[in-house]
């Protein structure tokens, strides 16, 4: 692993942790998953899942709303989809050209935001409702604001910032 | 990338988003709906068996919340009725039965005047203080019940 590569990936926990502070009053609404989605796309699933692995080992711990252990092991295990899927995505595009179709790029990478999301808020909400005695059904239809809000931000985040963040990352990192 | 492929992206996000949002107000319908179950309300019927008969009326009649409109006609006359998919079909009412192109009808009073009952009575909820009238007529003439 070169230094450039060290370098991005500490900049990524970095800032996926600063941003999660930063935003921490605005629920559901964080560039943790695009951050690791990134991660995933540009280094593979393994480098994208560490990273997010170490931003929710640091931002579930010393959480302003808590720290319930067996939530925050399903929150942490379950960012890895993000990068599993930016990898796939990756396998499935090749090496694109973002410059050009930049509009469908973006939709499609919108696409890519949501999906992952809904996996994501599907295992959060069982295991929210195995721990805290409810019925599964309950804690989907329950959590479907919340989780919609995060699916909807997280369609709107990577369409509008993939692009434009993996074309900036391509100038800095030569694989 | 064929462009008709992320639009179907596209719109299974939505689907997605808004059978998630369908199941959070159908939870949230049943919660209410059993929270206010003993809550007692007040509704008004209206009978009126065509002919330019004279409507009669059972006001102030006590219902629970959440009770249809066919509970509340149960409460008030004799009714004869056909469950199917779409609702209860009513056949008659205090023995006065379809026929002859004539049908019970159902009307309720809003604030733009009569309103045609536009799904089966087992269906509609009745809200406080609503008056609703059952109408003997043909579909064709479709008048409005008289105040």
């Amino acid at each position: 692993m070169n230094t450039v590569k060290i370098a991005v990936i500490v900049t990524f926990c970095a800032l996926s942790i600063g941003t999660d502070y930063t935003l921490v009053g605005v629920s559901n609404v964080k560039p943790m998953d695009l951050i690791v989605f990134i991660g995933g796309f540009t280094y593979g699933p393994v480098v994208g899942s560490l990273i997010g692995i170490v931003s929710w080992l640091i931002y579930g711990v010393a959480n302003p709303f808590g720290f319930e252990p067996r939530i925050w092991l399903a929150t942490m295990f379950a960012e890895p989809v993000y990068a599993i899927i930016g990898s796939l995505l990756r396998r499935a595009l090749g090496s694109p050209n973002l410059g050009s179709l930049r509009f469908r790029y973006s939709v499609l990478f919108a696409t890519m935001g949501f999906f992952p999301t809904v996996v994501y808020d599907l295992i959060t909400n069982t295991v929210y409702a195995f721990v805290y005695n409810t019925p599964v059904f309950v804690a989907l239809f329950i959590g479907a604001p919340f989780a919609v809000v995060h699916e909807g931000a997280n369609f709107l985040i990577f369409g509008a910032c993939s692009v434009p963040a993996l074309r900036a990352l391509g100038k800095v990192v030569k694989e | 990338m064929n462009k008709w492929a992320i639009a179907a992206l596209v719109m299974l996000c939505w689907a997605l988003a808004a059978s998630f949002m369908v199941g959070y107000y159908y939870y949230q319908y049943n919660e209410l709906s059993s929270k206010t179950k003993e809550v007692m309300i007040t509704a008004n019927l209206g009978i009126n068996y065509g002919n330019k008969s004279a409507t009669r009326w059972f006001n102030g009649t006590k219902i629970s919340a959440g009770s249809t409109l066919l509970g509340l006609t149960k409460l008030n006359t004799s009714v004869n009725y056909t469950g199917s998919l779409s609702g209860a079909f009513v056949n008659s009412i205090n023995g006065v039965s379809n026929s002859n192109g004539k049908y019970w009808l159902w009307w309720t009073h809003s604030n733009y005047g009569w309103v045609f009952g536009q799904v089966a009575c087992d269906k509609y909820v009745v809200g406080t203080n609503e008056t609703l009238v059952w109408y003997y007529e043909t579909y064709s003439a479709s008048p409005q019940p008289p105040s």
